[in-house]
């Protein structure tokens, strides 16, 4: 049989990517961006592997120190060349950054259940389809919110970014040292903890602007 | 190993309370950018010393290696001096040259980082990890002290903003500092020194968005 994440893959992409060529605008940008974050998450669980052997095979390692680096980054070029090149509107950024999450978290979770067929359940899926979901949105998320930046306050974007990829490789590494641990209640809850706050902030921002 | 968990617990709640009244008080629309970069630079301690307590409460150490609570230090520098360089010091700092020797004073902060780096990796001798680490934080706070001292000496030019802001800057410059010191007793090895650095970590944490609010509350006045 050929590879499992591959067909997976090309049986997820094939449609969508069908269906981007029928969609315009806002709604064709957002699955364009779903559809790179699975591009990118099947890249990222190549680059994994390779970086596993470098590492010794040390997963806990490699999963807590070294992917969350590899993770935010390849999370954020597509997001940083949208705003350089198109627009770097907030309106615009957040919402695709959160797409491109979303997108890799499904494709993710996709990798992970084809490693672990055997052990997967109902309740795995609610808790991974949530937690995960949620995390890498909200990490992508927080840079997107710096890259909005980058034409307008020049200064701001260059450390605000690297500081807030660092606070979203740090999130990252908590929630994937979280989940391998005894304490991985904790890890699938902190998601939705950090989720609530964003989501009230935006409406928040988003109300203020209809009043203004 | 308890010490440096329950210093590392003490700073994470500091620091959590601070960047949650962070969140509450400047993240509000028309709010300043800057006040709001300095609660991200809280929230950043507050991730990474949480990083740092799952590290070690999951039967990790915090000596092996290179592991993501670092970022969370240099996180919250670059935060600093973010705020400061790209939002602050144009305002502050009108490039003239009578405030040339502000300038060239406010160097002695940097200096100082710099000096007990040289300092540190001369008389110890430590893995060559450690040492790495230890520049990396330097770098950054040597930048981020920079510019809070040069706040804290420079005299208000138009605007009255800096007057308002001493504490705080203040208290940024005695944090850049106390990264610096928690860098040398972890390669020392020495828990009182990193349990004592961490309390301080926390109280001046949360002083510093304390501070920064006041001073902000003075701009609108």
């Amino acid at each position: 049989m050929d590879n499992l994440v591959y067909i997976l893959f090309i049986c997820l992409v094939a449609p969508l990517a069908l269906m981007v060529l029928m969609l315009r605008k806002r709604s064709r940008l957002l699955v364009g961006y779903m559809l790179i974050g699975i591009f990118v998450s099947l890249f990222v669980s190549e680059l994994n592997t390779v970086l596993l052997g470098w590492f010794g095979n040390d997963v806990l390692y490699v999963t807590t120190t070294i992917t969350p680096i590899s993770e935010e980054i390849l999370k954020a070029l597509p997001i940083l060349f949208y705003a350089i090149v198109f627009s770097d509107d907030r309106e615009r950024v957040m919402p695709i950054a959160f797409a491109l999450g979303v997108g890799f978290a499904m494709f993710e979770n996709m990798v992970v259940l084809v490693q672990n067929v055997e052990n997967v359940t109902i309740g795995w899926s609610i808790i991974r389809g949530f937690a995960t979901a949620l995390m890498h949105a909200v990490c992508t998320v927080m840079v997107g919110y710096s890259i909005c930046f980058v034409r307008k306050k020049k200064k701001l974007f260059y450390c605000g970014t690297f500081a807030l990829l660092a606070l979203a490789m740090i999130y990252h590494g908590i929630f994937n040292m979280l989940v391998q641990s005894d304490y991985s209640y904790l890890g699938f809850f902190l998601p939705s903890v950090t989720y609530i706050p964003i989501l009230l902030m935006h409406y928040r921002y988003y109300k203020s602007k209809r009043n203004a | 190993m308890k010490l440096i968990l329950i210093s590392n617990i003490i700073t994470c709640v500091c620091a959590f309370a601070g960047f949650t009244y962070g969140i509450v008080r400047f993240f509000k629309p028309r709010k300043a950018v800057y006040a709001q970069m300095i609660a991200l630079s809280v929230g950043c301690v507050a991730f990474g010393r949480l990083y740092q307590v799952v590290r070690l409460l999951t039967g990790g150490d915090m000596f092996n290696g290179f592991q993501l609570g670092v970022l969370g230090v240099i996180g919250s520098l670059m935060f600093l001096f973010s705020a400061n360089f790209g939002a602050m010091d144009s305002l502050a700092d009108d490039k003239s040259k009578t405030l040339g020797k502000y300038r060239i004073i406010a160097l002695s902060a940097p200096a100082a980082a710099l000096v007990l780096y040289i300092l540190f990796i001369c008389f110890t001798d430590l893995p060559r990890s450690v040492k790495i680490a230890s520049a990396l934080v330097t770098v950054f706070v040597m930048q981020a002290s920079y510019f809070h001292l040069k706040h804290l000496i420079l005299p208000d030019v138009d605007y009255g903003i800096i007057n308002c802001l001493k504490t705080y800057n203040l208290l940024a410059l005695i944090y850049t500092f106390l990264c610096m010191a928690e860098t040398v007793f972890i390669g020392l090895n020495n828990e009182i020194g990193i349990l004592i650095v961490g309390i301080l970590t926390g109280c001046v944490l949360i002083g510093i968005v304390a501070a920064l609010q006041r001073g902000i509350k003075k701009w609108t006045i």
